[in-house]
């Protein structure tokens, strides 16, 4: 198997069912229960110098910041578009979120900030991110432009291994970030939550903006 | 358990701002327990959580550091704690450090964050290393299996 297919293999092989955090779980109601409950404690600032101002091009060729022009919550990830590995978890848990927090009346945009502009332009990005999500947005830019953003969000990104197939595979870091309408960073969300929890997580910062 | 809370106070990581409260600050402390494969550990889909860490794990732990997946550290108290900083590496998955420590039982000096119901640890230091000692592949195995390729023919 190529080492590309076992990335895949693993993530593919994931369910919600024992999704969790913090607390291991060893059956399936446990887990369930845990990942219903409600997080202690207020939402609270975040204590770690994260994000700021940048400009990039989006999947349409357009311009678009780091704040949302229609005001919505933004779950932002850093990855790419074909990325046979987080991504592929990653990305549709976020797409999943965005929709059950619709479901609450919280409105919130999918955004994914490549590490690979080669191969992510804005005529091959729609496609494989709207797949996922219909409102998904995709932000690439030049090589320079988009290491300033990874440096805001203290993102490192470098590529692990050429496979012959399906090319560059990159390990870059994968925690999401939730933005608000102005694209200040709210919080971190870990790639491995369910959605569920992870909409619960950003619900609680919507009810503060 | 093996926790020892040290106070606030300490030195900060390079990544961390001014605190804006005491409960937002976070606390310095120090955690004994192995560092862990955090999207194995939670998803249950590769086996249960005896299954998915020690000398078992270890080659799937490595795959998954190096595709993003956060490294954890699952400590002797029994919480996992994500970490975003381990050493000298300024990332949370597949930095030489995390991979070098993968299944290792370490002592983590850091920062304790905890928002949103979760732990999160900016490890300043890592002040003990053990390797790995947990050889659950008497048990388990390899987990799972196909985390060692098969070679080409």
């Amino acid at each position: 198997m190529r080492a590309a297919g076992l990335v895949v293999a693993a993530f593919s092989l994931a369910g919600p069912s024992f999704a969790h955090d913090g607390v291991s779980h060893t059956t399936q109601a446990e887990a369930a229960a845990h990942a219903a409950a409600v997080p202690p404690g207020p939402a609270l600032p975040l204590p770690f110098d994260v994000g700021g101002a940048f400009v990039l091009t989006d999947h349409t060729g357009a311009a678009r910041s780091q704040a949302d022009p229609a005001g919505r919550m933004q779950l932002v990830f850093f990855g790419y578009a074909n990325c046979p590995s987080i991504c592929s978890a990653a990305m549709p848990m976020i797409a999943d979120t965005v929709d059950v927090l619709a479901g609450q009346g919280v409105m919130a945009v999918p955004v994914m900030i490549t590490v690979d502009p080669a191969r992510d332009t804005p005529e091959t990005m729609a496609e494989p991110l709207h797949q996922m999500h219909p409102d998904f947005i995709g932000l690439t830019g030049t090589e320079a432009e988009l290491a300033q953003v990874r440096d805001l969000f203290g993102v490192e990104s470098k590529v692990v291994f050429t496979d012959p197939d399906h090319g560059d595979v990159f390990a870059h870091g994968s925690h999401i970030y939730l933005l608000d309408g102005a694209g200040e960073v709210l919080t971190l969300i870990p790639p491995i939550l369910s959605a569920a929890r992870a909409a619960e997580i950003a619900a609680r910062y919507a009810d503060g903006i | 358990m093996h926790l020892k809370r040290m106070g606030a106070g300490a030195v900060l990581a390079a990544a961390v701002c001014a605190p804006l409260s005491a409960q937002v600050a976070g606390e310095r402390i120090q955690i004994t327990g192995e560092i862990i494969d955090t999207w194995c550990y939670f998803s249950g889909v590769m086996g249960g959580p005896e299954a998915v860490v020690g000398s078992a794990h270890h080659t799937c732990a490595l795959w998954c550091s190096a595709g993003g997946i956060p490294v954890g550290l699952l400590g002797d108290d029994g919480e996992v704690y994500m970490v975003l900083k381990l050493g000298d590496d300024d990332a949370s998955a597949g930095g030489d450090t995390q991979l070098r420590l993968a299944s290792h039982q370490i002592t983590a000096d850091g920062m304790l964050y905890q928002r949103d119901g979760l732990n999160y640890l900016v490890v300043s230091e890592v002040v003990a290393d053990d390797g790995i000692v947990n050889l659950s592949h008497d048990d388990f195995g390899v987990t799972p299996g196909f985390a060692i390729p098969e070679p080409k023919e």
